[in-house]
């Protein structure tokens, strides 16, 4: 649910890193503090508990600047990965714009995608949101554990395992390298931009 | 076969370094098995000792984990950033909805305590009285202290801060939530309260507020048929909701008589939309005020 101030032109919007639980959905907004340090307006927040698992949310507010005569201001969000979070999770995803969808590239973890997946389309349809219209873009993360000798998926079975209806952008990514980030962000951040073009259109010609 | 139980054990460490912990032990018990079932390893007891060492340790970390609290009391700044990230209505229409949503915030995220305080603030404001009252007896409910929720209904019961009919409909709604927990009512108004020690802490986890805010009804009949028609809801009391409907909208007004069955009805709630039935169960013009002419309309939540 994006806030827009006609009289100011200013923009809000919100994206959140939905996926199962240690898939990196924190360690994706912990590169971006650290990455885009001039774009970060403000602090990270993390909730975290035991074990650096995110018990209720990560926030990271960043400020664009302006575009196309607008001045934007995004905020990230994880939502908690594991099971038994589901509210939180649900309360986290509510008034979204935009969903990066991180995926763990582990042979482990394929059915926790899956899952994962299943629930995002079931808060959204929640909120009366479908997943095939929302800006919603996929990250196969944890490509470099491909180096320590680790059981991973290729691509091309993660594509067909959770893109092959979605059909949306896939970036492959190593989010504790920092690799394929940035892009996955762009992206994202591109796309629900357009979004928000077509409903609010805020955009000076 | 060492090789093989080399690379498990590399795995092993792989996901526990990563935190999938039951991916880790799975991998643990897989070398178990091997080394068990295996007559040629020279140091199979040096290795099982080592192996079990390594499961122990595992096992702690999942201990840990799992007897975390898992709404921990956070940092004001924390409840400060959760209020205001989580209250969607626009503070430059009305201010106290804002901080209505912010509290109920606060309270689904287990900050009981903070949610209290905030609540307690919009007792002072009138058109948040009802709900903020609700959400007091909630809050006592889940965070167990079901003494202090009956204490408090009995102290708002005899006192005039809500006016008669908010009175009634606070009773009800909190004789319905203690239903719904199992757990037995407490005499309300009278004093002579007989025993209620054994009315302890039963309270589930499940949480939900379902104070809604706003329904969109999709018609199957009449003029809106195959219409889908939002609307914002203006009071509610435990399971029946009124509306405020234009006297201008007279479509609306035809299709919504008393008695008709709503069968597609969304309820928006301050944290999410519920699909369910409901039951047009009243009707009635407004004599005065602002609103004098328009219609309130109730509707009864028959399933959610």
């Amino acid at each position: 649910m994006a806030v827009f101030n006609l009289k100011k032109r200013e923009i809000e919007c919100k994206i959140v890193y939905y996926g199962p639980g240690r898939c990196g959905k924190t360690t994706n907004l912990e590169y971006i503090f650290k990455a885009y340090k001039k774009q970060v307006e403000g602090e990270m927040v993390s909730i975290n508990t035991e074990g650096d698992r995110t018990l209720f949310f990560d926030f990271l507010p960043m400020e664009l600047g302006k575009i196309k005569g607008c001045d934007v201001r995004v905020q990230l969000f994880t939502v908690p990965g594991q099971v038994q979070y589901s509210s939180t999770r649900k309360l986290v995803l509510r008034g979204v714009d935009g969903v990066v969808f991180v995926a763990d590239s582990l042979e482990v973890r394929r059915e926790k995608n899956m899952l994962s997946l299943k629930d995002l389309q079931q808060n959204l349809k929640d909120y009366g949101l479908n997943i095939f219209k929302i800006p919603l873009i996929l990250q196969y993360n944890k490509r470099d554990l491909a180096d320590e000798g680790m059981p991973i998926m290729p691509i091309e079975k993660m594509e067909k395992d959770l893109n092959r209806q979605l059909k949306v952008p896939s970036f492959p990514g190593s989010a504790v390298k920092g690799e394929g980030v940035g892009i996955t962000l762009q992206e994202c951040l591109k796309r629900t931009l357009n979004s928000l073009q077509k409903q609010f259109n805020w955009a000076q010609k | 076969m060492s090789k093989q139980i080399k690379s498990l054990l590399q795995q092993a460490e792989l996901y526990r370094s990563q935190g999938l912990l039951g991916e880790a032990k799975k991998k643990y018990k897989l070398v178990e098995e091997l080394i068990s079932g295996s007559d040629k390893l020279p140091n199979k007891q040096k290795l099982l000792d080592g192996l079990s060492k390594k499961m122990e340790a595992l096992n702690k970390d999942v201990e840990v984990i799992e007897k975390a609290p898992t709404t921990p009391e956070m940092s004001a700044h924390v409840n400060e950033l959760i209020k205001k990230l989580f209250s969607f209505s626009s503070k430059d229409k009305d201010e106290s909805d804002s901080a209505l949503e912010g509290a109920i915030a606060l309270a689904k995220f287990g900050q009981f305590e903070g949610a209290l305080e905030e609540f307690q603030k919009l007792l002072d404001v009138k058109s948040q009285r009802l709900s903020a009252a609700k959400n007091i007896l909630r809050c006592h409910l889940e965070m167990g202290n079901i003494e202090t929720a009956s204490e408090k209904l009995e102290e708002w019961q005899k006192g005039d801060m809500l006016a008669p009919e908010q009175k009634e409909k606070l009773a009800v709604f909190y004789d319905d939530i203690l239903e719904k927990k199992g757990l037995k009512k407490e005499p309300v108004i009278e004093d002579e309260a007989a025993g209620a020690a054994d009315q302890e802490e039963t309270a589930e986890e499940e949480e939900e507020f379902l104070d809604i805010s706003a329904v969109a009804i999709t018609f199957d009949s009449g003029p809106y048929k195959g219409e889908q028609v939002e609307l914002d809801v203006s009071f509610q009391s435990g399971n029946v909701i009124s509306l405020i409907i234009s006297s201008k909208d007279e479509a609306l007004i035809e299709n919504l008589k008393v008695g008709v069955r709503l069968d597609d009805v969304h309820f928006y709630s301050p944290v999410a939309i519920f699909r369910g039935a409901g039951l047009v169960s009243a009707m009635t013009q407004i004599k005065s005020g602002p609103k004098k002419g328009d219609y309130s309309l109730d509707i009864k939540i028959e399933s959610l």
